[in-house]
């Protein structure tokens, strides 16, 4: 008895500092306590980092606090608390690509550009990709955590069913899914994301580059209801007809990744964030049996339909109370090589020097979209006006009361008065 | 009562009154006047009366004042209908009343996010009641322009009926046994005692519960934000949630003040009806 008491009092003393090992924090304990709220949305590579972002919690006089919500939830959040102005809760806010373009307009984050500058040889920042997505107006506003890209997930037992090739253009899509109905152990051939007005607008801006548009010219004014826009909005209505059908418009991130996983899909395009998990058995019926290529072009020549790049970075809010040479220490600790390392196992994580020892096996289809996709806009106007335009214009196409053109039409007329209002185009 | 010691029992809510409401209506009311962002809010410009010309010309605004008077139209009554029938069921019995009274109420004290989230779990893929739709009547149940509107309207009925109950509840426990011992006694049916005798005693409670449930029906939001998703296709967008919409994702702050002065002159102009009848009552009571 007195062995199994000795045994039990060694591991409580032994498993605590290993659990250290495993993730460290070597920041100065600072004089007096500080708490740093993090904010975010729940996928297994962001449940590492926050993870990591804890372990900070071991050195005297921090406390580290993650709360990861759904992405919407996240976001809703997000922006009541940004928004509702004076100190925010939160001193480590998760965002994308995107987020930094609205948040930044609002006034809402701080530029890193000093910190970074300060702690470049200790951290080695400049090995982490992306950057540059997550800078407005030469500010740096967030660290890149995680890069990611939408492509296409498979299930080749049900391709190789019906003789399909692995789609290579949206046609191709489109063609497998008229293919793919008669099969009865799925419940939709194919699903996008679009059950949310943001979603229809990372669909539709995708199109646009794909098939060579853009969303805004230099000057701000809209190029989005350009034929490249036309074209974009009827492939997008054409994917939901022959592939979705009204039950898959409700599908959200988390329900493609569930639908795959659980064979009511047979493919799906969604975010390389959630290809690791195909292969985890405790989320996925299919593990070793669903298989990732590229996103699909809109024309055969054309680039790999999906912008690529930062998937989620991690930024400082811009009036926080705590200190923020601290906070960007916690954030880099939790991104340093050897949580990256580790993060690698779930993610496609942004330390070059890290991304060489990875070796998931849908990095290939991944790599060949961030590489060979199309390129993005980042302009304030598109966060502060542009956005919430098409997020609110964009779903009603299937209403089927306007036609895309007379659609994009007015979107782009209401994006123009209110960008005229705000001074983003000069009257 | 003398004038200083009305004061003194008067002051503390009138302070109260004029530091949360109507100082806050004013501020609106100024706002409202201004163009005001995110990126100028120290230094508004002002803008006549353009913020309320844009709003009242708002096809979206309409929209949304439209399904905001269908919700209302909708939910009050059904509230009221059922919240008598349940409160009526509630005076029947007497063995575990508390406890009926208490499941009765869980969706009332319900956080509304975390009441809407548990609801919206209920009914979208996977959770219970869209199972048993596929295995009873083969249907997949999701969320669509029928769906979400009619959950929405469900969902503010599942929590606000019990405070109609609870309200004509405690008003039939007042009921005057002598009257409706005089209806037994003359034959009346329970449905004629009902229809004579217990209805207009609990007139001035519908009235009441008319006034709070217009007046809640008109500010709904939590339900509308979680259950659409944002998601326009929806076609399910109140007053306060297109509110929200233009304050923080389009980050027009003077255009959503003007909106919301707007809103309380919408529900004083819906509440005309119900003042007058109860100001009317007030006259005949006195």
């Amino acid at each position: 008895m007195r062995k199994l008491f000795l045994i039990i009092a060694l591991l409580v003393l032994v498993i605590p500092t290993m659990a250290q090992d495993m993730s460290s924090c070597d920041i100065e304990p600072p004089d007096s306590s500080q708490t740093v709220n993090m904010i975010g949305w729940t996928y297994p590579i962001i449940d590492l980092y926050a993870d990591e972002l804890e372990a900070c919690n071991a050195v005297d006089n921090i406390e580290v606090n993650t709360q990861l919500l759904d992405s919407g939830s996240a976001h809703d959040q997000l922006r009541l608390a940004l928004g509702a102005g004076g100190t925010p809760p939160y001193d480590i806010i998760m965002v994308t690509q995107g987020d930094v373009e609205s948040y930044v307009a609002e006034g809402w984050m701080m530029p890193l550009n000093d910190l970074i500058d300060k702690y470049e040889e200790e951290y080695d920042i400049s090995d982490i990709s992306g950057l540059a997505d997550m800078t407005v107006d030469g500010s740096i506003y967030g660290l890149p955590m995680e890069q990611n890209t939408r492509h296409l997930f498979y299930r080749p037992d049900l391709l190789e069913k019906y003789m399909l090739e692995v789609p290579q253009t949206w046609d191709d899509v489109i063609a497998a899914c008229g293919v793919l109905q008669e099969e009865d152990s799925i419940v939709i051939p194919f699903t996008t994301q679009l059950h949310a007005g943001w979603a229809w607008r990372i669909e539709f801006s995708d199109m646009v580059f794909a098939f060579g548009g853009q969303l805004l010219n230099d000057d701000n004014t809209p190029a989005f209801h350009s034929e490249a826009g036309v074209q974009a909005l009827n492939k997008l209505v054409e994917i939901v007809d022959a592939c979705m059908g009204a039950e898959g418009l409700t599908y959200s991130i988390d329900d493609s990744q569930i639908g795959i996983a659980t064979g009511e899909l047979a493919m799906a395009f969604t975010w390389a964030s959630r290809a690791a998990a195909m292969d985890d058995p405790e989320f996925s019926d299919y593990v070793g049996q669903i298989e990732f290529a590229p996103a699909p072009r809109a024309t055969a020549d054309g680039l790999y339909g999906a912008t690529g790049g930062t998937g989620a970075g991690l930024g400082i809010p811009a009036d926080i109370d705590d200190d923020p040479e601290l906070v960007f220490q916690v954030i880099l600790e939790a991104m340093d090589v050897e949580s990256q390392i580790r993060a690698s196992s779930v993610g496609v994580i942004t330390r070059n020097a890290v991304a060489a020892q990875a070796d998931a096996r849908y990095l290939p289809a991944v790599f060949d979209t961030i590489n060979g996709g199309v390129e993005g806009q980042n302009m304030p106007a598109i966060g502060a006006v542009l956005n919430p335009v098409l997020d609110n214009w964009l779903p009603q196409i299937m209403t089927g009361d306007m036609s895309a053109a007379e659609l994009l039409d007015a979107a782009a007329d209401a994006y123009t008065t209110e960008a005229t209002t705000q001074g983003f185009i000069e009257g | 009562m003398k004038r200083p010691t009305f004061a003194l029992f008067v002051g503390p809510s009138v302070f109260v009154m004029t530091a949360l409401m109507t100082l806050p209506l004013l501020a609106s009311i100024v706002l409202g006047l201004h163009y005001i962002t995110f990126r100028n809010l120290d230094a508004p410009v002002w803008f006549g009366l353009k913020n309320y010309v844009d709003v009242l010309s708002d096809r979206e605004f309409w929209d949304s004042l439209e399904f905001t008077l269908i919700f209302i139209a909708a939910t009050v009554p059904a509230r009221m209908l059922l919240g008598l029938i349940f409160a009526l069921l509630l005076d029947q019995i007497v063995r575990l009343r508390g406890l009926f009274i208490a499941a009765a109420l869980v969706p009332f004290v319900l956080t509304p996010v975390v009441g809407t989230l548990i609801f919206r779990d209920m009914f979208d893929r996977g959770g219970p009641y869209w199972y048993w739709m596929q295995q009873i009547f083969d249907y997949r149940l999701f969320m669509s322009n029928t769906t979400v509107p009619l959950l929405i309207i469900f969902h503010n009925i599942w929590t606000a009926t019990p405070f109609a109950m609870i309200v004509l509840f405690a008003g039939l426990q007042t009921l005057p046994q002598e009257t409706l011992e005089a209806a037994r006694v003359d034959g009346a049916s329970w449905l004629r005692q009902l229809w004579h005798v217990a209805i207009p005693h609990l007139r001035s409670l519908f009235v009441f519960i008319a006034l709070i449930s217009i007046m809640d029906s008109y500010r709904v939001f939590d339900s509308v934000f979680v259950l659409t998703q944002q998601n326009a296709i929806y076609d399910a967008e109140t007053i306060m949630y297109y509110n929200f919409q233009v304050a923080l994702n389009y980050g027009r702050l003077g255009r959503a003040n003007a909106m919301s002065v707007l809103t309380v002159l919408g529900i004083f102009v819906v509440l005309i009806p119900f003042l007058i009848m109860t100001y009317r009552e007030q006259l005949e009571e006195d």
